[in-house]
């Protein structure tokens, strides 16, 4: 295992969306998309998927369905709804506005004041 | 969508929990398989697994808390937890729960009675734009002849409600401030015979628009309609619902079905929805009839009502346009008013046209709110007291028992709970109290609906006031339900949670402690004594008012009298045949088996009904002060013997003194008084000033003991008595004094009836007595209602002085002790806690008495026979507190004397 970055706070909801609205996945398989696409450079403890998918669900940006694994098994599915959409493209938005400014301050030099 | 998102989470509860455990589970097994994929021992794989997921239940609960589901919980959890402490203290239980089921209860059956004769609607559309219109009579002008009701306006001017036809006519043409304007009478006691045998139904007569402008709905067949009033129409009617049912069992071949009403033959051609009374709030009406067929079914000396413009008897429902200001409304209306009135009477004066008031319609017209508010406000208010002291006697136990539960919070303090979150957990326990009362509560309120109509209605009549739980009902108790659990848990979960966790943790029972928490609950008891001294007073001042207008002297024996009435149809019967046919049966009825003696009389005794007209003294000039208006009785010849009213000069009528015989009357010992001060009254003669031209002289021929007349509250009014045989009309009441049952007699009177005449119903069968008691419905009401209630928050003031002494000796156990280590004598201690409870006793019944002297000033108007400050009253309140208070102190006070100073000092 190489290095993991702890994950930010708060950036987990935005990045369930962003795995779900690749496509429908259960639980697990959204914990092994977002660990693929990361390169498993991020650290998520896998408890703490659940709690936030039915936060989630709850506010209404993602529904769930039950359906049938790869293996086969009875497993959980979400899906993105319209809202869900909305809501990543205006946390999307936000987060590049964020790391732009805070890089932008991390990137200052003396001579620059 | 999130609430609909907890809604679902709550309801299907068991799919929530069994969906995360199968999540969480596939989640953690496929994680394992990939580790066994990997290379990894299964066993190895699955512990690994496990442990990476995490505390699975701690994730279950973030999991539940982010879909809104903690606070649910937790509140399942508080009351799940209160229940449980509840099933520990029985006692408190029972007493917490009975005295809230009382509270509760009792106002929910007075608010659904209130609801059904107070607030009730018509139950048709848009009855928010109907008005009553109703004429108000300034000092100069005037109304002609009427048939109606009048009443008091608050400047203490005259008003009306009926209005006279034609009027009505040309007004509804004119109208444009109206859409429509509808008339209608109700009318009372018609015979109708329809399947088998006369009876008497009430009804309504209505314009050709009623039903299209009330848009009332009608279950079968169609409505009354304007071509139905056409002179040359066929007489129509449609049926009420409960009418149909009652008489017809509600079978389908009603529709076309001919009827006898008042002997004219009518069709069915309808029947109402049940949800459609009429337009006279309370009323029941059964039969509705086009009101052009008044000149058939109730005829007139004068002729018919059609076309007489100068007799007001119609009452007429507006359906206002919207949008238009109440008082431009008015003056609108008022103006189309006088333009008809100018219309149909030019020879009227316009300086002497009454003005014009709109009343709201939407319960179309209404006597009965008049009639009920004040009682029923009245109970309103003493029920919300009784379930206020059953509050403050609850805060005060929870206080109590609070103190006991202080370690237990003061532990969970320590460990972290929050302030806020214990908060919720008392109020929760204090609120599911109060939901087990409000629901026992509710159950004897619905058990009761029928009771309290049963106190306001006359026993010899069928039942008009059923009051619905509907919805309304059910939102007034849950909202009383959760005011309660608010008002008396607020107290001690805000009490409970005040303390510093160490503070109470260090506190012992040794301290004489919590001192602020009994002047707390000291003076909770002293309000909860006050309110109930109030109650008691209150109902102390209805129970003497009763007692007192039941012992008045009435002048006459009450008791096995018998009284019935019949109203021959004036479409069959003539004045004279009216008077030939009531002396026919009043003979038959002295000949019957059983009967000591029997009579007529045109108005029942003590049954708020009278007659008055002007008499003068002949030979006495015209003008006032030598002109009176006693009240006028038409009666038979042994009235007075019938009664057992005494006749203290002269004789009393005979036979003699009918029709062929000279004109005679006799006077009651007040008339006399006041028209013959200082003469002998017998042989003296008066005549009648009623009409234009004086009557004949009428010869006085004996003087009647003063008797109570119209209402037993009110003095004996100047009264003349004529033999109803000298008179060219009759109608009145027959009184049959018998020792025989009610129901025997009643088959002998319809015998009688029957046999000159088998189409009159006897009507309103009942004895004096029962009469005498309708007219005190009001007055037996309060008084059965308010000491009920007076004696139910004594009750309660008892169990609160036993609760708040029982925990003040318990907490000074220690302190006790050692004064009685130190010598004092059990006698002593007795007499402390004794003059402790007294103290606080004698502090609620300063405090009530104050309130008492402001609050039943307003029920003067109520009593009779006593003041509102009436000190014996006063007195017997305090008595029955004070030694109340001693009673509820002694069992508290002898533990104290008993406690032996070595076990108190070791007490703990």
């Amino acid at each position: 295992m190489g290095k993991h970055l702890e994950l930010l706070q708060g950036t987990l909801d935005m990045l369930i969306l962003k795995a779900i609205s690749l496509g429908p996945l259960h639980g697990y398989g959204i914990l092994l998309r977002i660990q693929q696409i990361s390169r498993d450079r991020l650290e998520i403890q896998q408890g703490s998927l659940y709690p936030a998918l039915y936060r989630l669900e709850h506010q209404g940006w993602i529904t769930s369905d039950w359906g049938e694994s790869e293996n086969k098994r009875k497993a959980k599915f979400y899906r993105l709804t319209a809202t869900g959409k909305r809501q990543l493209q205006k946390e999307a938005e936000n987060w590049d506005r964020m790391a732009d400014v805070i890089a932008g301050i991390l990137r200052t030099q003396p001579e620059e004041l | 969508m999130k609430l609909f998102s907890w809604l679902r989470s709550v309801t299907r509860r068991g799919k929530v929990e069994s969906d995360m455990d199968a999540e969480l589970l596939f989640h953690i097994e496929s994680y394992a398989s990939d580790l066994v994929k990997a290379g990894m021992s299964e066993e190895e794989a699955k512990r690994r697994a496990w442990v990476e997921f995490g505390n699975v239940e701690v994730k279950k609960d973030e999991c539940r808390a982010s879909l809104g589901l903690r606070l649910w919980d937790e509140f399942c959890g508080d009351f799940v937890y209160g229940t449980r402490m509840l099933r520990r203290s029985p006692g408190f239980a029972a007493v917490a729960i009975i005295s809230l089921a009382l509270g509760i209860g009792a106002n929910t059956a007075i608010f659904s009675l209130a609801n059904e004769v107070l607030y009730k609607t018509m139950g048709v559309a848009g009855s928010d734009r109907l008005r009553i219109l109703n004429w108000v009579q300034h000092p100069k002008s005037t109304v002609g002849h009427a048939w109606g009701s009048f009443n008091k306006t608050k400047s203490g001017e005259m008003s009306g409600s009926p209005f006279p036809y034609p009027l009505y006519l040309d007004w509804r043409k004119r109208t444009k401030v109206m859409e429509d304007l509808v008339a209608f009478k109700d009318v009372y006691q018609l015979t109708v015979s329809a399947t088998s045998g006369a009876e008497s139904v009430d009804g309504q007569l209505v314009s050709g628009n009623f039903y299209q402008v009330l848009g009332a709905k009608l279950i079968a067949g169609r409505p009354i309609v304007e071509s139905d009033l056409a002179a040359s129409a066929p007489p129509v009617a449609v049926i009420s619902d409960a009418y149909w049912l009652s008489r017809f069992g509600r079978s389908v071949e009603v529709l076309g079905k001919t009827i006898k009403v008042n002997a004219t033959v009518v069709t069915i051609i309808g029947v109402n929805s049940p949800a459609f009374l009429g337009a006279k709030a309370g009323d029941t009406p059964e039969i509705f009839l086009p009101i052009t067929l008044q000149p058939r079914l109730l005829p007139r000396p004068t002729g018919s009502l059609m076309t007489d413009k100068n007799f007001w008897w119609v009452i007429l429902l507006g359906r206002f346009k919207p949008d238009i200001s109440p008082e431009s409304l008015r003056s609108a209306a008022e103006t189309e008013f006088y333009s008809s009135l100018r219309a149909t009477m030019p020879e009227k004066p316009a300086g002497n046209f009454p003005g014009l008031l709109l009343v709201d319609g939407g319960r179309g017209f209404d006597l009965q709110t008049q009639m009920f508010a004040r009682p029923l406000h009245v109970l309103l208010c003493a029920a919300a007291l009784v379930l206020l002291v059953a509050c403050v006697n609850l805060a005060n136990l929870l206080l109590a028992r609070g103190a006991a539960r202080q370690r237990e919070i003061s532990v969970r303090l320590a460990m972290g709970a929050g302030r806020f979150r214990i908060f919720r957990q008392v109020l929760t326990e204090s609120l599911s109290i109060a939901i087990m009362g409000g629901a026992a509560g509710l159950v004897l309120g619905y058990a009761c609906r029928n009771v309290l109509p049963a106190l306001f209605e006359e026993s010899w009549r069928k039942s008009s006031i059923n009051p619905q739980f509907d919805w309304k009902v059910f939102v007034y108790a849950l909202g009383i339900t959760l005011l309660t659990g608010l008002l008396f848990g607020l107290i001690p979960a805000a009490r409970l949670n005040g303390g510093s966790a160490g503070s109470v943790m260090k506190e012992t029972s040794r301290m004489s402690a919590g001192r602020g928490r009994a002047l707390l609950g000291k003076s909770l008891v002293v309000l909860q004594i006050g309110l109930s001294v109030v109650l008691l007073i209150g109902a102390g001042l209805f129970v003497r008012t009763l007692g007192n207008l039941k012992s008045v002297p009435i002048g006459f024996n009450p008791q096995r009298l018998l009284f019935f009435e019949i109203d021959p149809p004036s479409n069959r019967y003539s004045g004279a045949q009216r008077v030939a046919l009531f002396r026919q049966i009043e003979e038959k009825l002295m000949a019957l088996r059983g009967v000591q003696a029997a009579t007529f009389s045109s108005e029942p005794l003590l049954a708020n009904s009278m007659d008055n007209g002007c008499v003068r003294p002949t030979g006495k000039p015209a003008g006032t002060g030598n002109e009176d208006y006693p009240w006028i009785n038409r009666v038979g010849e042994s009235f007075f013997q019938t009664l057992e009213m005494p006749i203290v000069m002269g004789r009393s009528f005979n036979w003699k003194d009918n029709q062929h015989g000279a004109l005679v009357a006799i006077v009651n010992r007040a008339l006399a008084a006041k028209l013959f001060p200082h003469e002998s009254p017998i042989g003296m003669t008066v005549n009648s000033c009623e009409g234009k031209t004086l009557g004949p002289p009428i010869q006085i021929v004996g003087v009647a003991a003063d008797a109570r007349y119209a209402s037993i509250d009110a003095e004996v009014p100047p009264t003349i008595f004529l033999p109803y045989l000298q008179q060219d009309d009759a109608s009145g009441t027959f009184e049959i004094r018998t020792a025989a049952s009610t129901q025997s007699m009643l088959k002998l009177i319809r015998e009688v009836v029957d046999s000159v005449d088998r189409d009159l119903p006897l009507l309103d069968v009942r004895t004096q007595t029962q009469q005498i008691d309708a007219t005190l419905t009001e007055q037996r009401m309060f008084a059965s209602l308010t000491s009920g209630f007076g004696l139910l928050a004594l009750l309660l003031a008892g169990i609160g002085i036993y609760g708040i002494m029982a925990y003040h000796v318990a907490r000074r156990t220690n302190e006790i002790g050692i004064r009685m280590a130190l010598g004092a004598q059990a006698q002593r201690v007795l007499g402390m806690i004794l003059a402790d409870a007294w103290l606080l006793a004698g502090l609620g019944v300063v405090a009530g008495v104050a309130a008492a002297l402001a609050v039943t000033r307003v029920l003067a108007a109520m009593l009779y026979g006593v003041k509102p400050n009436d000190p014996l009253n006063y007195i017997g309140a305090c008595v029955v507190f004070l030694v109340t208070a001693l009673l509820a102190g002694a069992i508290p006070a002898r533990r104290a004397a008993a406690i032996d100073p070595c076990e108190a000092l070791r007490h703990e």
